[in-house]
């Protein structure tokens, strides 16, 4: 009885909210953001690998824009990039690629120096280096990068509900502007799941990718 | 530009939102590290859930909040205590059980206690990754008291979502830039907190789990 009329409240929210339209657009914007901090994270991690000055400065003043409270981030680019799911992109794209070019940078300069005399020794340039010793060798610790910007995006694109870019945080504004405890409960409790389910995958990946080696 | 009165008020606000939640959080995360230390099991549950809990996105944890505690101060408050709660239990008891095991033979050597070696050698080496993740926690608590203001927490988040509403550049300006002064502040206070009880022996470096 108690199910049935669990059941019957989970698919009216699911129905009435459009949460699988809202799911399709949420799942896009965390698609597009990782992507693009991917690509971005991984070039600047390996711009910089071979310059410690560089990349430590550049890395400073990250994670001086690490710690700005996402909201602030996200309402002062709107007069810049107005409102939607472009802004959103953005912001989660600025919080990803610390994570993604640190570890990246951790990864290609951690290299032991047996390995790199080994390449050294069979004659490959530093572009082989970097392509087939550094960055094999970096891939987990790059992995564990993406895993962190995962959870970051996650959670930046779900704010994003809030400046007009729809996404699951659509349906959870709705539910506290409503007071609705159904819409709050069933989209709270989706929307945790999947975090909890990508970060669960992207773990698995990290952890083969370090067995591998 | 135009500054809205209740600006300092609202300053006042957030500030005490976001520091209430982090020393309650600090006061629940101290104990249930050290438990986790003495017991696998604990550890177990502690480390899982931590892990778990630290992927669910900031918003959902603040709306689910509503249907168990309502909306207001006290719930805000809580929403933000358990976001907070997690990164300093987790870098508390890593940095607990990681201290160099030949310190920890040499005080068994000399005859120290469990306990005596526990707050004479593992708490003050745990020192630097537990102020790193008591640092990460203030900075979160300070990112989500602005995200409280849609339950009604008040506080410098009411000033940005007004502005929201109505797309008013002035209050949304006036409501941001104190909250990213505040992380720098955070960040700064808390690092240098961190150099000043990193003991000697310990470098500084060593245990950071960086989030």
């Amino acid at each position: 009885m108690i199910i049935m009329s669990a059941l019957d409240s989970f698919l009216g929210v699911w129905e009435a909210q459009r949460l699988m339209d809202r799911t399709i657009e949420h799942l896009s914007m965390f698609a597009a953001a990782m992507v693009l901090a991917t690509i971005i994270g991984v070039a600047v991690g390996v711009a910089v690998h071979r310059h410690a000055r560089v990349s430590q400065v550049l890395f400073n003043m990250l994670n001086v824009a690490e710690t700005i409270p996402t909201i602030a981030l996200l309402v002062l680019l709107l007069p810049v990039l107005g409102l939607g799911s472009r802004p959103t992109i953005v912001t989660s794209v600025i919080y990803s690629v610390l994570p993604i070019a640190r570890n990246t940078y951790a990864g290609l300069t951690s290299v032991s120096a047996e390995h790199l005399a080994v390449a050294e020794a069979l004659g490959l340039s530093r572009r082989e280096v970097l392509v087939h010793v550094r960055f094999p060798l970096a891939l987990p610790l790059v992995a564990g990068g993406i895993r962190i910007a995962l959870v970051f995006t996650m959670g930046v694109v779900t704010l994003g509900g809030l400046i007009a870019a729809g996404g699951l945080g659509a349906p959870l504004q709705t539910g506290i502007q409503l007071y609705d405890m159904d819409i709050i409960i069933v989209t709270g409790l989706w929307v945790g799941l999947l975090a909890v389910v990508f970060d669960a995958l992207a773990g698995y990946a990290e952890h083969r990718l370090g067995e591998r080696l | 530009m135009n500054i809205p009165p209740n600006l300092l008020d609202a300053t006042v606000q957030h500030l005490v939102l976001t520091y209430s939640a982090l020393a309650i959080a600090i006061a629940i995360a101290l104990p249930l590290s050290l438990a986790a230390l003495y017991s696998r099991r604990a550890a177990m549950a502690v480390m899982t859930g931590a892990n778990l809990l630290q992927a669910i996105p900031s918003f959902a944890v603040v709306a689910i909040v509503v249907p168990f505690l309502g909306i207001g101060f006290v719930p805000a408050v809580i929403a933000i205590m358990i976001r907070a709660l997690l990164p300093i239990i987790k870098n508390a008891y890593l940095g607990l059980r990681d201290v160099d095991a030949s310190l920890i033979d040499s005080a068994k050597g000399i005859g120290l206690t469990e306990w005596q070696i526990t707050r004479h050698i593992r708490l003050p080496h745990a020192y630097p990754p537990l102020f790193a993740g008591m640092k990460f926690a203030a900075i979160l608590a300070n990112s989500i008291a602005i995200l409280t203001a849609i339950i009604g927490s008040g506080g410098l988040g009411s000033i940005i979502f007004q502005g929201l509403s109505n797309l008013n550049t002035d209050k949304i300006l006036a409501g941001s830039l104190p909250t990213i002064g505040i992380a720098l502040f955070i960040d700064a206070s808390f690092s240098l907190l961190e150099r000043a009880v990193t003991p000697r022996t310990a470098s500084p470096e060593r245990n950071i789990k960086k989030r």
